[in-house]
């Protein structure tokens, strides 16, 4: 009884801090438009006429954005600078995201991304069995 | 934020969207908003191939959050999806490990680890300066759907009125189309009875005009007849002014039979003076002749011949000694043949 009523009380605190949360969705604007996921959602079968909840999965897809770029930007910075042959040029080196970032940083979600650097004619051209493999 | 793009074959194309254009379009858009949160991240230059793939990426996220979603909330006998359907996609997307899964204690939606992770990010973002989708979309899922909504969205029943044929069909299906859409329907003969109308419109019309030329050929003769101021009469016939006196005083000596014969008397005399320039109007005028009239009259062409005469009368083509010969000459022969038109009242009747 007494664990029933507190999961009673905490159920209604979360159910208000999830209603709160809702309420500021709506003063945050997602970077993804609401028409778009709304138009990726209606396209795999979701159906709801509120738009909190678009937000949130539009806030949702952001945050795995946002989490994928921040890797591959980390594994960028690791990467070490190049040799500096101007002398005005500092260490602050372009910030670009590269594929080779991109699939390092997937490779922790679990998506296997390998760009072909070059076309080849054949499937062991260039292939130097010791730095390719990875 | 610039894009540095590898040459690379066109886009690629998803075989399996129904429309490329819609395709292309979201793709775009998806791109650019995948880009600005890049930005936000800390990037500022990206090349296309990676950009791509990660555009890719989140356009899966979304399709594989709502397709999950819409499986639970189908699960539990629900068509909409409500919050805890998107809760319970977003634990299924994730890979969490095993002492993060949401607890089954409590089914509160706030006990789960990404939604929590969700709410971080927002309360983070908040404070960051807000980053929307800095263009400006056009409501493209309506545009193009509207247009295909107007095009299948047929009226049902209900909204156009009508009743279907058929108690088979429900109301709330769209309507038939109309019948003339599809097969040829009578069209409506408005004029059914006008050719013979015009027909006889436009005999009465000659016969006005055949009645309007015989009183000048009359007034004419009259005014020949009179004779006392010959010159000044042939002198003044001008084409419209002649007309209109002759017409008001024809009308008051309409019965003076004197003249009709006469006209007929001129018939040579008037041939004789022709001149180039009335043929053709003397040829307007003989195709406006009044059937009845030629056929009283039998052969002689007289209609045109009056009209001509004021049309030589005025003087515009002769020199001035010519025209007085002729009228001398004219007014002579006019003479002789109203003598001779007396001696034959028989035929003045018949006008």
């Amino acid at each position: 009884m007494n664990h029933g009523q507190q999961s009673g009380e905490a159920k209604h605190e979360d159910d208000a801090a999830l209603t709160e949360f809702l309420a500021s969705l709506m003063d945050y604007t997602p970077t993804i438009p609401d028409d778009l996921v709304e138009h990726y959602l209606a396209k795999s079968g979701f159906q709801c006429p509120d738009v909190r909840l678009i937000r949130l999965v539009a806030v949702a897809t952001q945050k795995f954005v946002a989490d994928v770029a921040s890797d591959a930007l980390q594994h960028c910075k690791a990467r070490p600078a190049p040799v500096v042959k101007d002398k005005k040029q500092q260490k602050d080196k372009r910030l670009v995201l590269t594929m080779e970032d991109l699939s390092k940083a997937l490779r922790e979600y679990g998506v296997n991304v390998k760009h072909p650097e070059y076309f080849a004619d054949s499937p062991s051209t260039g292939m130097d069995p010791a730095t390719r493999e990875e | 934020m610039s894009l540095e793009r590898r040459t690379h074959d066109g886009e690629r194309k998803d075989p399996s969207s129904s429309s490329s254009s819609s395709y292309e379009f979201t793709h775009a858009a998806a791109k650019a908003a995948v880009a600005q949160i890049c930005e936000s991240v800390g990037y500022n230059h990206f090349k296309d191939p990676p950009l791509e793939s990660l555009t890719g990426f989140a356009i899966q996220y979304i399709l594989q959050l709502g397709k999950s979603a819409a499986s639970f909330a189908n699960l539990n006998g629900r068509s909409q999806c409500n919050v805890f359907d998107i809760v319970l996609a977003l634990e299924d997307l994730s890979s969490g490990e095993e002492e993060e899964r949401v607890s089954l204690e409590s089914c509160s939606a706030l006990r789960s680890v990404k939604l929590r992770e969700v709410i971080d990010f927002v309360k983070i973002s908040d404070g960051e300066e807000e980053s929307p989708f800095l263009q400006t979309l056009p409501r493209f899922p309506v545009s193009y759907d509207e247009r295909r909504k107007r095009m299948m969205m047929v009226p049902s029943f209900v909204e156009v009125g009508e009743t279907p044929p058929g108690k088979h069909i429900p109301l709330w299906l769209p309507a038939f189309p109309d019948p003339h859409t599809y097969k040829e329907t009578p069209m409506w003969i408005e004029r059914g009875l006008d050719p013979r109308g015009d027909k006889i419109e436009q005999a009465r019309q000659r016969r006005k005009a055949e009645r309007a030329l015989l009183s000048l050929q009359r007034k004419l003769v009259c005014r020949i007849s009179s004779g006392g101021g010959g010159d000044r009469v042939w002198g003044d016939m001008d084409g419209g002014t002649v007309k209109e006196e002759i017409r008001e005083e024809a009308e008051s000596e309409e019965e003076k039979v004197d003249g009709v014969s006469v006209v007929e008397a001129f018939a040579p005399a008037l041939e004789a003076a022709r001149d180039e320039d009335q043929m053709a109007w003397k040829q307007q005028k003989k195709k406006k002749k009044p059937v009845g009239l030629s056929k009283l009259r039998g052969e002689k062409k007289f209609l045109g011949e009056p009209l001509d005469l004021t049309l030589q009368m005025k003087g515009e083509d002769r020199p001035l000694s010519l025209r007085e010969e002729d009228r001398d000459d004219k007014r002579r022969r006019a003479e002789f043949i109203l003598r001779q038109c007396m001696e034959n009242p028989a035929d003045l009747n018949q006008l």
